[in-house]
């Protein structure tokens, strides 16, 4: 039996959309999702119905969309998501100094569930992966520990924060480093671990640092010595989010309909989120739309080139949309011109403004601004 | 009940009838059912209804084709109607001892349902039809009713005297007090509509559906028995007069025009009255460098790589490289093929138009709107026969 734990704040130096108020995992994709909807998702679809949530900052927003995990099947009576939020633990209640770690707060949750194994998760990472053949491969490998990895290439972007295996010719890790200067094809975690519930709070018994770079290079890369760790290879679709240059990359790749049928469409599991029970969208009769994805709620006027478009958002007439991330209640007025902006929640673009990033920097605006 | 608290006032919802004028449409499923406006069902309008308007008790009485229609209520989470004491309870007809009874008419479905109305013993029951697009405060014509202090309060609405025999027809003073009431008569005398929606006094009515039991000539209708017979008996009925967007689906033609006229009102939702429904939870809709869409209400899960004008799509519908949709509605998880055409139709779920093939006629044409049933396959040679027995 298997409890999955979700790091919320892998990355915690990180932020994902460019929003300094939302926490990784809680950076918008596709329109209609957020980060960790695939990692509840695919521990969902896995059949692991029992699932911390760590949380670390900013995970006000996250929480609002988990809720009791209804969306996920996971309001139950046995089992379900429980958060695990910082706390204050000494009498100078500050929450930098609690004694115990991040992964620690959840030991108690833990030690009482009567699962075997832990699935630790980065839920900043995109894909659609059933656990249940890695579990397998687990046991019958005879390894302490399963570290699933994805072969990728990579290109562009920043990489110093993903995670990179070295694999010895019998399929075990032996080595990990950060990507750094890396290019090619390389061995990236996936962030996720396989790891038997006592050796996970050995591991992790005092450690401060909740971040997944931390847990990969320090905790579990000190253990190789004496703990052996093997690969799984996910060979689907990924993606691996921490800066808005990242956020902005693979956003845009789900334009690509083979990637997004990879994510969304793979082996008939459904990846699930937050309903809102928003209006259809409805284009006007002066809509030009070109290669782009739009979320429910929308009314749209105006022309809309390579765009993402979230939820609710409006595009007046003359208005010109291109290269895009228009996240939730955006509003673009008539002939504004937009091409490669990022705009957070509620933003409004007034008649006739011009604005302008570049594919490889796109201009962040952040939320309920008024251009 | 495990739980059941008093309420002041529960709504039965007659979600049994086939809805036999949508003809092929209501053949496996009924009509409360049918999709409506890109994602919703018809049964979402006056769940909706009810749970904004406080009414959080509602029992949907269900006998035509129930099964999408139970997997789609489910708990009725979707509504927030998944409450500890009341929320939605879907109620079938079941044997008893002396009777094993299909519903034989609304009056008798709500005589059979009266032990479950009796455990939250209310003082009004809203009676409610599942066959119409509004939005509608019960509350209002709740606090109406108790202000005039009436027996039985009639939701209407005017309709264009050319199409009143369509409909339950009041006469009314100046007060509102229904003086008269003809259920679809043929030569109307007035033009002010019933609206299937009555609040009674539960006391009274009981007594009134118990008498009504007995008579052996009865259907058993509200319109054509029990409301008559109140009249008759001199009760206090008022009429509500309702003036917002009201619509009867219950005929091809009309599923149709009121799904197009979401194109020039989306009145589905404004500050805190969203239709709220089931959602499939897919990814946002894709429109692909090929594809064009003008004047169209669209949702989650489509996929456009051809063109569309002046349509409806439900979820998941894929409309491939240089096919045309034009003036139709398209339900669920339809595909048009390359280069085919649909024009002025009503595609059922699951339809398919073959490469290249036609479905519908032109309505610039003065073409007749046509309707393809769920699971059918269009070929080129317009020859129709269903996806299972190929």
């Amino acid at each position: 039996m298997y409890v999955g734990l979700c790091l919320s704040d892998p990355h915690p130096d990180r932020a994902g959309d460019g929003s300094p108020s939302r926490t990784l995992s809680a950076a918008y994709f596709a329109g209609r999702y957020h980060l960790v909807d695939f990692m509840l998702s695919n521990m969902v679809n896995s059949k692991i119905y029992n699932i911390g949530m760590i949380l670390n900052s900013h995970y006000q927003s996250l929480i609002e969309h988990i809720g009791m995990g209804k969306e996920w099947d996971l309001a139950r009576k046995s089992g379900g998501v429980t958060f695990f939020p910082p706390y204050h633990a000494d009498e100078r209640r500050s929450v930098n100094n609690e004694l115990d770690g991040p992964l620690q707060r959840a030991a108690a949750f833990l030690a009482e569930s009567h699962h075997e194994y832990v699935i630790l998760a980065d839920s900043s990472v995109v894909c659609n992966i059933d656990y249940r053949p890695a579990i397998e491969a687990h046991k019958k490998s005879g390894a302490d520990i399963t570290a699933i990895y994805t072969k990728k290439h990579i290109t562009a972007g920043e990489r110093e924060h993903l995670i990179v295996f070295k694999i010895s010719e019998n399929g075990k890790v032996i080595g990990v480093d950060k990507a750094g200067d890396l290019s090619g094809q390389i061995n990236l975690s996936l962030g996720s671990y396989i790891i038997p519930k006592k050796t996970f709070i050995q591991l992790t018994a005092g450690e401060k640092n909740c971040g997944m770079m931390h847990f990969s290079k320090t905790i579990l890369a000190g253990a190789l010595d004496r703990l052996v760790v093997a690969a799984y290879e996910f060979r689907g679709y990924s993606a691996h989010i921490c800066s808005p240059q990242t956020f902005y990359h693979y956003n845009m790749e789900m334009l690509d309909t083979e990637k997004r049928n990879a994510l969304f469409d793979f082996e008939g599991r459904m990846i699930f989120t937050n309903a809102r029970d928003s209006l259809p969208t409805k284009y006007g009769t002066s809509a030009n739309i070109r290669n782009s994805l739009v979320a429910d709620g929308c009314q749209i006027e105006g022309t809309l080139i390579n765009s993402i478009i979230c939820r609710n958002v409006r595009i007046g007439a003359g208005a010109v949309v291109k290269n895009c991330i228009l996240l939730d209640g955006t509003i673009v007025e008539k002939n504004a011109s937009l091409d490669c902006i990022i705009s957070d929640r509620m933003v409004i673009i007034s008649e006739n403004r011009n604005m302008m990033g570049y594919r490889t920097y796109p201009v962040y605006i952040e939320g309920a601004r008024v251009i | 009940m495990v739980f059941a608290e008093r309420k002041e006032c529960i709504a039965m919802l007659l979600a049994g009838g086939r809805g036999s004028r949508l003809k092929s449409l209501t053949e496996q499923i009924a009509k409360p059912a049918v999709t409506f406006g890109g994602k919703y069902k018809i049964i979402d309008f006056p769940l909706t209804n009810c749970v904004h308007s406080g009414i959080d008790t509602v029992g949907v009485m269900t006998q035509y084709q129930p099964l999408l229609l139970h997997d789609y209520i489910g708990k009725g989470q979707h509504w927030d109607l998944d409450r500890l004491s009341g929320g939605v309870s879907i109620l079938p007809p079941h044997s008893k001892p002396g009777s094993t009874a299909w519903y034989s008419g609304t009056a008798n479905a709500v005589y059979q349902n009266q032990n479950f109305i009796e455990t939250f013993d209310p003082d009004y029951v809203l009676i409610l039809a599942g066959d119409h697009v509004y939005k509608m405060n019960y509350r209002i014509m709740l606090e109406y009713h108790k202000s005039v202090n009436a027996d039985c309060t009639i939701a209407v609405i005017e309709v264009p005297i050319k199409d009143a025999h369509r409909f339950g027809i009041m006469s009314t003073d100046k007060n509102d007090v229904i003086t008269e009431f003809e259920e679809k008569p043929e030569h109307p005398k007035n033009n002010l509509a019933s609206m299937g929606i009555y609040i009674f006094n539960w006391r009274m009515l009981k007594e009134y559906l118990y008498e009504d039991e007995k008579n052996p000539t009865s259907s058993h209708d509200f319109g054509k028995d029990v409301i008559p017979s109140l009249l008759r008996d001199g009760k206090r009925m008022f009429a509500y007069r309702f003036d917002g967007y009201w619509k009867d689906v219950g005929t091809e033609e009309s599923l149709w025009q009121a799904n197009m006229d979401l194109l020039d009102d989306l009145h589905l939702g404004f500050e805190n009255w969203h239709i709220l429904s089931r959602t499939a939870g897919l990814p946002p809709h894709y429109i692909a460098p090929t594809g064009s869409i003008k004047n169209t209400i669209i949702t989650e899960g489509c996929e456009i790589y051809g063109l569309v004008e002046n349509s409806i799509l439900s979820v998941g519908v894929i409309v491939e490289e240089g096919a045309v949709v034009k003036d139709s509605v398209i339900m669920e998880n339809c595909r048009i093929s390359k280069s085919a055409v649909v024009e002025y139709a009503i595609l059922d779920e699951n339809v398919v138009i073959a490469e290249g093939a036609q479905a519908g006629e032109s309505r610039a044409g003065n073409g007749k709107l046509n309707v393809y049933s769920r699971g059918t396959l269009i070929e080129t040679n317009r020859f129709t026969r269903r996806k299972e027995d190929m």
